[in-house]
């Protein structure tokens, strides 16, 4: 049995469900109506054990192989109650979990994320996380374009501030009213890399856009691509996301015009099928593969002890 | 200097600041306020903190003892209401980045992402209890089924290699065991009438004076 925990309407969860009735393996589908009515009995120990009970239909953990997670927000007290016990569920499960929920946690802070992909040898663009405005006008003059965007997962449009427009620099004073990240924009071809278990799945992306996901709304075109990444690369990024204790990731990197490769970002809930459906990769395939292979995933990540400063 | 990254309001922090005379507050208002300044690679920048409104260079701070697991909204009073959420998640998501780069000794390091007791979880204590022997009481959730009265519990609490406070020798050594195989410096341990794990709390400082001295001791980098 698959459970698949994520809102009807959200694309990746209708693709992971289409192609787990394609194949015809049971699946238990929660979703927001029925996190309300979910009944559970479960002990987290260190296998979660017990059952959970969605419109009618008793699932013991035990006979649960594969669970795919992408939930919404849980509104209603008894949503948030039952989205709690299955968070626990989910976290020590013994099953292929994509992905545990404290897998994710490293996105909540980018250059968090950032040092952890510099650890694993991967290139960074030099970033400052700054409250000073001087600190913050002499890396934009250093650097002369700089990429602003949030510092938490919490989602924003990336924007460039340019050192030789003043109207930028000027906005530079702002920093003193609460931490912001500034990176060094580099150019290049930007690539998002899904990573499925051990298999990677390239797309190269053209945009005149500074945030191709917003490019509609800049008045820019985007084209999708599936392209080929070296593969020393795609090793790098399997370890990467494997040290994160990820099973499934979707990597931002940039590919400069003198073929150096930067890594910019790892989500760890990928909205794959934007990617999928421009370039016919077989993504959601691969991760329905992943989620019935005949194993029991290890529960937790390969160290309890945290990264060396 | 300690740096004690907490709340104003917080009684047990201010405890902390009056036991140890080189310790300082760390608030969620200081992580909105000007002179924070942190980079990666850290070579490129000359790392600052700014605690009780002050900016102090991370080179003059020893240690870090963390009483929080995240910023609150409700915390930044000068911020404008509408702006809080944010801010909240963009200081949560800043501290995070400092306390795992910072060359200080930090009062439990960052894990996977979260710091404070979030780091704690018992999905990642309780296989390495098991590992160790140490028996790990489980948690029973159930819809409609309102959580039973905590029960009596031992407290033990553990400071780098040494254990105090009451609990039988084993329980003793099982924490020391636990702290190594975790990485932490100071955790409070809760164990059940039946000897069972029940938490790990790295926020609470040591209510057992010898331990709270040894821990100040060890956030001065007086002892290794």
């Amino acid at each position: 049995m698959i459970l698949v925990w994520g809102p009807a309407d959200d694309p990746p969860t209708q693709r992971v469900l289409e192609i787990l009735r394609d194949r015809q393996r049971p699946v238990l589908h929660v979703d927001e109506p029925t996190l309300d009515t979910l009944r559970y009995d479960v002990t987290l120990g260190i296998a979660a054990e017990g059952w959970l009970e969605v419109l009618g239909q008793r699932v013991p953990l035990a006979t649960l192989s594969g669970v795919y997670l992408r939930p919404g927000e849980a509104r209603s007290t008894a949503a948030r109650s039952a989205s709690a016990a299955l968070l626990g569920v989910t976290a020590s499960v013994a099953a292929t979990v994509v992905n545990r929920p404290a897998a994710g946690r490293s996105n909540g802070s980018k250059p968090y994320q950032a040092r952890l992909m510099t650890n694993a040898g991967l290139a960074v663009p030099d970033l400052l996380v700054t409250t000073d405005p001087q600190k913050a006008r002499a890396f934009v003059a250093e650097h002369r374009k700089v990429v602003y965007k949030s510092i938490s997962g919490v989602r924003s449009i990336v924007s460039l501030l340019d050192a030789e427009r003043p109207s930028d620099m000027a906005r530079l004073e702002a920093v003193a009213h609460g931490p912001v990240q500034l990176q060094r924009w580099v150019a290049g071809r930007d690539v998002r890399v899904h990573v499925v278990g051990s298999r990677c799945f390239a797309t190269a992306i053209d945009s005149d856009a500074t945030d191709y996901r917003y490019a509609a709304r800049q008045g820019s075109d985007v084209t999708l691509t599936t392209t080929d990444i070296p593969s020393t690369l795609a090793d790098q990024l399997v370890s990467l996301t494997a040290q994160l204790g990820l099973l499934v990731s979707g990597i931002d990197l940039l590919l400069t015009p003198d073929g150096r490769w930067f890594i910019l970002e790892v989500n760890p809930s990928p909205g794959f099928t934007f990617y999928e459906e421009a370039t016919a990769q077989p993504i959601g395939e691969a991760i329905v593969d992943l989620l019935l292979e005949d194993r029991q995933a290890s529960i937790s990540s390969a160290s309890a002890k945290p990264e060396p400063v | 200097m300690i740096v004690i990254v907490g709340s104003r309001h917080d009684a047990v922090a201010a405890g902390l600041l009056e036991t140890w005379p080189d310790a300082s507050l760390c608030s969620a208002q200081d992580l909105t306020q000007p002179g924070w300044s942190w980079a990666l690679p850290r070579t490129h920048a000359d790392p600052r903190w700014v605690v009780d409104g002050r900016v102090v260079a991370d080179a003059q701070v020893s240690g870090v003892f963390v009483r929080r697991s995240t910023v609150y909204p409700e915390e930044l009073l000068a911020t404008h209401p509408d702006d809080r959420n944010y801010l909240a998640a963009e200081a949560h998501a800043f501290l995070m980045f400092v306390l795992a780069t910072t060359r200080a000794q930090v009062c439990n390091p960052v894990f996977d992402g979260a710091y404070g007791d979030e780091a704690l979880q018992p999905e990642r204590w309780a296989p390495v209890a098991q590992r160790l022997g140490i028996a790990v009481a489980p948690i029973r959730l159930a819809s409609g089924r309102a959580a039973p009265p905590p029960g009596r519990s031992v407290l033990v609490e553990a400071v780098g290699d040494q254990a105090f406070g009451a609990g039988s020798p084993r329980q003793h050594h099982g924490a020391r065991s636990l702290m190594q195989g975790l990485g932490l410096v100071s955790a409070s341990l809760a164990f059940d009438g039946r000897g069972r794990l029940l938490t790990i709390s790295g926020t609470r400082p040591p209510a057992n004076r010898d331990a709270l001295a040894l821990l100040g001791s060890v956030l001065s980098g007086a002892t290794p």
